[in-house]
């Protein structure tokens, strides 16, 4: 094991991750602020002089994630996908858990990004209920899961299990990228047995779903034409609902495609947004 | 000749090449897009722009196809760059030969209007405010729909 923000001399330096395959990177932090059961009691019942903490805390967590490449000195800076702060109110043990979960498909973790979240979220606490218990204490921030990347996945002992993600993450960027050859890697057949169609979401869309390949056995398909298959992919992952967003083109086999096109075994059907070229 | 490529091109010698050897060439229009720096917001510093290999390249060749039966051609080159792109740089290029001007003015501008509505090109700006990909124009849309009898 070594430090990878150091360098063979011993000084800080950022790591270069350009060569690094992309990859779907999720981590989770959790954190906690302890507080008097009176002060508890008014945060439930929105009650505190800066009007709603938990709003105003959640807000604070997200644009921490968002930040926390300015704030800690060797971060890259990140393009995050999805932050999600949640607030568990424990009156048994008078405090608030606070929980923070960042994703994104790249080429480092995400791990200082949900911690810096947690953080910055509980500091928030504090500053909307200073004004009526000054003896609130933060602790037990760390990390509770953490996927993607070399390194594997980690998960701290006693951390509730994350749900299994239904959609194979990204395993390389497959269009054309920053530095990258220029090219969709146009996929190998279909990694499952049965009959299926190959899915490829592409450019803005691929980032709006957070998701690039994914394949899909025929025989869950209602109808096997596209609206069956959009359809198939809403049931898989909610994500695919936004295939409904604003104006997404279809081709199948490279061919455009419209919701009646029928679709067979190992087809390629590929969503896009309206096209931009010239 | 349609190609899609991460390198430069010499739209001079693109040009050269397509007339090499003929002389009964009478008009050659070759049109080349560059990077602007501005465009959805008015500091553009790169574009990055995507593709769907395979897709793009039988696209651009449907279009050269349909200009060729709408016009007496007598060559036509496509280029169209991907990848990461500067303001300034060559982007595309369409250059038509033809007997006569009209003809090869006219291809011209139907294979770039095509180009913009049909062919699977993905633009994403980046601007000093940050990273976005670039919305289609109802614009190209009337414009590519001036070529629909």
């Amino acid at each position: 094991m070594s430090l990878t923000h150091l360098n063979a001399r011993g000084e800080a330096h950022m790591v270069d991750v350009a060569d690094k395959p992309e990859s779907r990177r999720e981590s989770s932090a959790s954190g906690r602020i302890q507080m008097h059961p009176d002060t508890l009691a008014l945060l439930a019942e929105g009650g505190l002089p800066k009007g709603d903490v938990l709003a105003t805390a959640r807000i604070a967590g997200i644009q921490a994630a968002k930040r926390t490449h300015e704030l800690i000195p060797l971060c890259h800076a990140l393009a995050l996908s999805k932050v999600v702060i949640d607030f568990t109110l424990d009156e048994a043990a008078s405090c608030v858990e606070v929980r923070a979960t960042c994703r994104l498909n790249g080429r480092t973790g995400v791990e200082m990004e949900a911690l810096t979240a947690v953080s910055v979220a509980c500091l928030t606490l504090y500053d909307m209920c200073k004004a009526v218990d000054k003896e609130m204490e933060i602790g037990a921030i760390h990390l509770d899961t953490k996927t993607g990347g070399k390194s594997g996945d980690y998960r701290r002992e006693g951390a509730a299990a994350a749900a299994e993600p239904v959609v194979r993450a990204v395993d390389g960027p497959i269009v054309t990228g920053e530095g990258q050859a220029g090219q969709v890697a146009l996929g190998s057949r279909c990694d499952i047995a049965a009959p299926c169609v190959r899915v490829k979401c592409l450019a803005e869309l691929r980032e709006r779903l957070g998701v690039g390949d994914v394949s899909m056995p025929l025989g869950d398909l209602e109808r096997t034409d596209v609206a069956g298959l959009k359809a198939a992919l809403k049931t898989l992952d909610p994500r695919f609902s936004r295939l409904d967003e604003g104006r997404v083109l279809c081709a199948v086999n490279q061919v455009m495609a419209s919701d009646s096109t029928p679709l067979t075994d190992d087809d390629e059907v590929a969503f896009f947004p309206p096209v931009t070229g010239g | 000749m349609i190609r899609v490529q991460q390198a430069p091109f010499d739209a001079g010698a693109e040009q050269q090449a397509l007339l090499a050897g003929r002389t009964d060439i009478g008009a050659v229009v070759c049109f080349t897009g560059l990077v602007r720096d501005f465009n959805e917001t008015p500091e553009v510093t790169a574009l990055t722009l995507e593709h769907y290999p395979g897709m793009t390249e039988s696209a651009l060749e449907a279009i050269v196809v349909e200009a060729e039966a709408r016009w007496p051609l007598d060559g036509v080159r496509v280029i169209h760059r991907v990848g990461r792109l500067a303001p300034g740089d060559p982007i595309v290029l369409v250059a038509v030969a033809s007997a006569h001007r009209r003809a090869a003015f006219e291809a011209c501008d139907f294979i770039m209007d095509y180009l913009k509505t049909r062919a699977p090109f993905w633009k994403k700006e980046h601007a000093t405010g940050g990273d976005y990909w670039v919305a289609e124009r109802d614009s190209d849309h009337a414009d590519a729909s001036r070529w629909e009898a």
